[in-house]
């Protein structure tokens, strides 16, 4: 930018503003930043959307442009194996960050699709790392939205059985909607049971068997899609260890 | 709920206009060819990826029959070529594996139910290979929880047959027995000596079905009272599990067998409505529970408990124990349904059914995808003909609506049935009296949205309630 002119039109950067009047910006990348580096900030952001469901934002392989951050709706992010399989990653939801794990060799290490109608801000990353060169509030919260992402995988590595998993894997979503500002006990389950079970390391039929035995049991009760946690202390009991990370 | 059921002849009268049986919302001449094979695909495929996907129902339409009836309405084909049941297990066959591919495995089939037509036109052995291949492709069950019925001719079968019939798995049965009166028989070209109906009922019992239900039908040409009653007291000692009184309806313009009924041999409406009189005289003074439209059951029979625990559900099987089950359409112009979501219907033509799975298509014809305001009546509907009542509140917080607001034309509808004395329309609830149970299908069409514009136009042609 210039220095021709003193300020952008009002009507110009009032459209641009995605930043500061953002519900997710104390958890997405403006975490923390005075206003004047969030300004800087939203400079750089152009929102995008709708995603819509099955819509991919990139692919692997994909020269790295932007970064991601979720505005509304659901992603997942996968691989496709050798053989075809496809391997479950990560769900990232409103206020997270995809794409992070492209930033060396600057290219995407994954597939990242939408499973619902979703939005995105696009964040141009040659434009994000210049401004975290001058900004210090800006990579410290880079850092610590990278370090999240890696504590995530830990629990998948562990010794975990399913029942574990599955509690975990409610009360990390819990948490993260209520973080969100959502209710924590009724739960939206945008992806599939497929996806989940791929996700945890667990086959199809045993994730169905385990969310029965949990309605059966009086932990949570579901319908269709909708998963209501009705006892979230013993949910709690069973999945704390898996979702340590969380 | 109020389990009670009573006859007036004069608001019989009074009600008795043509209406659906409401086995689903909407019905089936509401089916379109918007719907299609793509869209079911689609649907099935995603039905699976509930955390808890729903189990499954499977109906198969065995069409052929080797003789018509003349009353008859349902869909069939009337031959004595036994092969054309071999020619059409080949087609099933396939159909069944284009079906199966489209749902996990893990969900398990809760329900089956072979109708027709006559199923027993199949041979034991085409029975055999035919189940043989559903389980092969399907997750059948083996507990008896499970509801795996068969609509049986009882002239088809001895007691080796019901052995072998069990023996594939089925644990219900229903014998279409209609009227034990020769008369009635002989004008309807259903003849089957009373004793051998009897005979199969008890043969069903020794041979391992846990539940036998006899259909019988009132209105048929020649029926008396007296001769009514007889055929009622024979059937009532016999004591079957459920007992379902059809009412006869004479539209020969749709249905072609029923123009070899002779003019004169006809059911006056006088009679008709005697013989409803004494079946729910009969059937309730011995002990039968009244379960809804034509169905009665015995006390400990799982419909009679379901019904007084509030549980009735209503499906394309008519009334029954399961909800929330996905229901495969299998044969000439079965029905399937998917979630509140989705209906289908297959082709009615043999033809059609069959051309279509020689190509390695799903034989489907037509069918309907639910609105959120087909949602909404259905469950209205579906309350009235279980529950027999409906809280206002719950409904509404269920749908996010005002009961009142929402339903405020229909609810003028129904003014006159509750002067009348069929429901209780109070603000906290709707309550369908004992009087009313019997004509309730005359309460669930003030529900039918598409009801209202094609009895103006004089084009829907349904049975009479009565």
């Amino acid at each position: 930018m210039g220095g021709h002119a003193t300020q952008p039109s009002l009507n110009l950067y009032q459209l641009r503003r995605t930043c500061s009047t953002c519900s997710l910006s104390e958890l997405c990348l403006p975490m923390g930043l005075a206003p004047g580096d969030m300004q800087r900030l939203e400079e750089l952001v152009t929102p995008r959307g709708p995603v819509n469901e099955s819509e991919h934002l990139f692919r692997i392989g994909d020269p790295l442009r932007v970064l991601y951050a979720v505005r509304g709706g659901f992603f997942k992010t996968y691989l496709v194996e050798a053989n075809g399989r496809e391997q479950v990653l990560g769900f990232h939801l409103p206020g997270e960050l995809i794409g992070l794990d492209a930033i060396w060799p600057e290219k995407h290490q994954c597939n990242a699709i939408a499973l619902n109608t979703a939005s995105v801000c696009e964040l141009p990353y040659a434009g994000i790392a210049d401004l975290g060169r001058q900004v210090p509030g800006l990579q410290h919260s880079m850092l610590r939205l990278l370090s999240k992402e890696l504590a995530l995988s830990h629990s998948l590595a562990g010794d975990f059985s399913a029942e574990e998993r599955v509690a975990g894997f409610l009360l990390s979503l819990s948490s993260r909607m209520k973080a969100r500002g959502y209710s924590a006990t009724q739960l939206t389950l945008a992806m599939s049971r497929r996806d989940i079970a791929n996700y945890l390391r667990l086959a199809t039929e045993t994730v169905s068997r385990v969310f029965s035995r949990f309605e059966q049991d009086g932990l949570v009760s579901v319908d269709r899609r909708e998963v209501t946690l009705r006892d979230p202390e013993k949910l709690g009991e069973l999945g704390r260890c898996f979702s340590a990370g969380w | 709920m109020g389990v009670g059921v009573r006859f007036d002849a004069a608001m019989v009268r009074r009600y008795d206009v043509a209406g659906p049986r409401y086995t689903s919302y909407p019905t089936a001449p509401q089916f379109t060819e918007a719907v299609g094979e793509g869209e079911y695909l689609r649907t099935a495929r995603a039905s699976n990826d509930d955390p808890i996907p729903r189990p499954l129902s499977i109906y198969v339409h065995v069409p052929f029959c080797t003789a018509p009836c003349f009353y008859c309405g349902c869909t069939r084909i009337i031959t004595r070529d036994r092969t054309a049941g071999a020619r059409y297990l080949s087609r099933l066959q396939r159909e069944i594996e284009l079906q199966a591919r489209l749902f996990d495995r893990d969900r398990n089939v809760d329900q089956l139910h072979f109708g027709g037509g006559t199923p027993t036109f199949l041979s034991d052995a085409e029975l055999a290979e035919l189940m043989r291949f559903i389980r092969h492709s399907f997750s059948l069950r083996d507990d008896s929880q499970r509801e795996y019925s068969i609509e049986v001719d009882p002239r088809t079968v001895d007691d080796a047959r019901l052995a072998a019939i069990a023996g594939q798995g089925f644990n219900r049965i229903s014998l279409g027995v209609q009227d034990f009166d020769p008369e009635v028989q002989k004008a309807v070209n259903r003849i089957q000596p009373r004793e051998d109906v009897l005979a199969v009922i008890a043969g069903a019992r020794c041979n391992g079905f846990q539940s036998v239900s006899v259909d019988l039908i009132y209105g048929l040409p020649r029926q008396t009272e007296a001769g009514f009653a007889r055929t009622l007291e024979q059937v009532i000692a016999a004591r079957p599990d459920r007992i379902a009184a059809y009412s006869y309806a004479h539209l020969p313009q749709t249905f072609k067998a029923q123009t070899q009924i002779r003019n004169e041999d006809l059911c006056p409406p006088e009679i008709k409505l005697a013989l409803l009189g004494v079946t729910i005289d009969k059937l309730t003074a011995a002990g039968y529970v009244y379960i809804g439209m034509d169905h009665f059951a015995l006390p400990g029979d799982e419909l009679s408990v379901a019904l007084a625990k509030g549980s009735l559900q209503r499906n394309f099987q008519g009334y029954s124990t399961h909800a929330g089950l996905d229901l495969i359409g299998l044969g000439m112009s079965a029905i399937g349904q998917l979630g509140d979501e989705l209906y289908i219907q297959n082709h009615r033509l043999l033809d059609d059914w069959a051309g279509a799975l020689d190509v390695g298509r799903l034989p489907i014809w037509r069918g309907h995808r639910l609105t959120r305001e087909d949602r909404i009546r259905r469950a209205v509907i579906q309350d009235l003909m279980c529950r027999g009542e409906l809280d206002v509140r719950e409904f509404g917080e269920r749908f996010d609506l005002d009961f009142s607001t929402h339903f405020s034309e229909e609810l003028d509808g129904l003014a006159t049935l509750a002067a009348d004395g069929l429901i209780q329309i109070e603000p906290a609830r709707l309550r369908v009296t004992p009087l009313g149970r019997l004509l309730v299908r005359a309460i669930a069409m003030q529900f039918d949205a598409y009801l209202k514009p094609q009895i103006e136009s004089g084009k829907q042609r349904f049975s009479r309630i009565v």
